[in-house]
């Protein structure tokens, strides 16, 4: 039977009350698989990773990690929770008053008991994994954005978690470092069998790898499937974003009441 | 009749802003109180804060306290001299810096020197995210970041306002005996005759502490609330040292009023 690490059923979510982020959402992830979340800027795609995360809770609706309501949980629940998934943020938010050894060590030295020689094994293993191994010393400002990725990838997976979050890991990166976090992407899913969700709006690199799109626009989801049923739909939503069309369904000019030529004081 | 409503409102947010943040840093010190224990199986988190808070602040108080200790002589000679009473002078300048200069002062030094740079770390953590990370791993930023910080704050101030005052008694001592020729034995012994150990040392010891929760306890929490952009943190570092001075002052007239 297919079981689902992550299981959300109809959230809705606002940062205040006339905003809604996130309108009546359902998502669900098998496990093992690797899913990604893909839309525009301000989709809420962010939003709904912070939900899984436990950062935010939702209005309304219920957010199931492990089979657990994690609105319902107190925080010391969460918190044992947490230690079961690793979360990659966008910059990679290292600390950066620690070295990259301190980094990766974090959560073994929080929450285990190993002795101190184990723990170096580990964070070396750790590193290895990522093509990091001989940083350890060094300090975040040392090293290159897509170096301090690797990192905190790699201090994501120290406690080996059964389910791994990366918000937007592609982004900023140079085609080199973006081929590079995608294989360990598609590696660590497989050789730990982690299931993973991917926040993302690349869509060549992680055809690659996902096995499973959700496609999200204005705190909904407006399409699903495989990465073959996404490139070939009909959606023109998802088309546009798939070729990257000005026109469309989706606007980049700010839906402003303002009339532009009237402003400028021009007769249109 | 609008507008008249429209300006009570604005008179009355920034009282009910105050009352908000007065339950936010309450509800915080609760927070940090049932954390005190983590820090202290990690101890070396004690001894960085410390070192940041305590050690290296170590240069501006003893040179702040000699100064004010030097001026305390002066003014002190000056005033004195009228009244043919020189000779209390040493009295003068210790009480003046055992009851109030020393704790108030050092204080506000403290929330400047030390004080902004706890609310900016803090700040700046939470605007790259760092906060929100330690929050995924399942440690709480109270227990690993804000519990240190505390307990190495009440325990810095104190000891640096007994360094201020030492530093400020040589420096009244200097201007006093060495550049006004005044008699070393009396400026001792009158100072020996007028302090009690318990009406001011203690108590001015009680007072530095009561400055170094307050002072400690704003830093963090405006750290907290700081917006995550470089304009919230530079806000709130700001406010860290204007509310942390204003407050130990408030909290000096109250605590004078109680305790003299």
């Amino acid at each position: 039977m297919q079981t689902y690490p992550v299981n959300v059923k109809n959230i809705t979510f606002a940062y205040d009350e006339d905003c809604l982020i996130l309108k009546n959402l359902s998502i669900q992830i098998p496990k093992g698989k690797i899913v990604a979340i893909m839309g525009g800027s301000g989709s809420g795609k962010t939003t709904l990773l912070r939900q899984i995360s436990g950062q935010y809770t939702p209005q309304s609706g219920i957010v199931e990690v492990f089979g657990q309501d994690i609105v319902a949980l107190n925080e010391k629940k969460i918190l044992e929770l947490r230690k079961r998934i690793g979360v990659l943020f966008q910059f990679g938010a290292l600390f950066t008053d620690m070295s990259v050894y301190d980094n990766v060590a974090f959560s073994l030295k929080e929450h285990t008991n190993l002795p101190e020689s184990i723990i170096q094994k580990i964070v070396a293993m750790k590193l290895n994994a990522v093509g990091l191994f001989g940083t350890q010393e060094m300090m975040p400002q040392e090293l290159s954005g897509g170096m301090a990725r690797r990192v905190a990838l790699a201090r994501a997976m120290a406690l080996d978690p059964e389910l791994m979050l990366y918000d937007e890991p592609f982004t900023g990166l140079d085609p080199i470092s973006l081929n590079v976090a995608a294989m360990l992407i598609k590696k660590l899913n497989t050789a730990l069998g982690q299931t993973s969700i991917l926040i993302t709006h690349d869509i060549e690199t992680s055809m690659k790898i996902v096995d499973y799109i959700y496609f999200m626009a204005d705190g909904q989801i407006i399409a699903k499937g495989t990465p073959t049923e996404i490139h070939t739909t009909t959606n023109p939503a998802v088309r546009q974003f798939i070729q990257g069309k000005v026109d469309g369904p989706f606007h980049y000019e700010y839906p402003t009441k303002l009339d532009y030529n009237q402003y400028l004081g021009v007769k249109s | 009749m609008k507008y008249i409503f429209v300006r009570l409102q604005q008179l009355g947010h920034p009282f009910a802003e105050f009352i908000l943040h007065l339950g936010g840093i309450t509800s915080m010190l609760f927070e940090i109180i049932i954390s005190l224990g983590y820090p202290f199986r990690k101890f070396f988190l004690i001894m960085k804060e410390l070192y940041f808070c305590g050690v290296r602040s170590i240069v501006i108080i003893t040179v702040s306290g000699w100064f004010v200790g030097m001026v305390l002589g002066l003014q002190g000679y000056n005033t004195l001299q009228r009244f043919g009473s020189v000779s209390i002078l040493g009295s003068v300048v210790a009480l003046s810096l055992l009851r109030e200069l020393g704790p108030v002062l050092t204080a506000i030094l403290f929330a400047a020197r030390a004080g902004s740079g706890i609310t900016a770390e803090i700040g700046l953590m939470k605007a790259t995210e760092q906060l929100d990370a330690m929050n995924v791993m399942a440690v709480n930023p109270i227990k690993r970041i804000v519990a240190p910080k505390f307990i190495a704050g009440i325990v810095s101030v104190p000891l640096l306002s007994a360094l201020f005052n030492v530093s400020g008694i040589m420096g009244g001592y200097f201007v006093g005996v060495i550049l006004l020729k005044l008699d070393s034995g009396t400026f001792w012994s009158q100072m020996q005759d007028s302090v009690s150990l318990h009406n001011d040392v203690i108590n001015g010891i009680i007072k530095s502490f009561i400055f170094g929760v307050a002072v400690t306890l704003i830093s963090v929490y405006q750290g907290f609330i700081a917006k995550p952009t470089a304009e919230g943190v530079a806000i709130a570092t700001t406010n860290t040292v204007v509310s942390g001075a204003l407050t130990v002052l408030a909290l000096d007239f109250i605590l004078t009023a109680l305790m003299f």
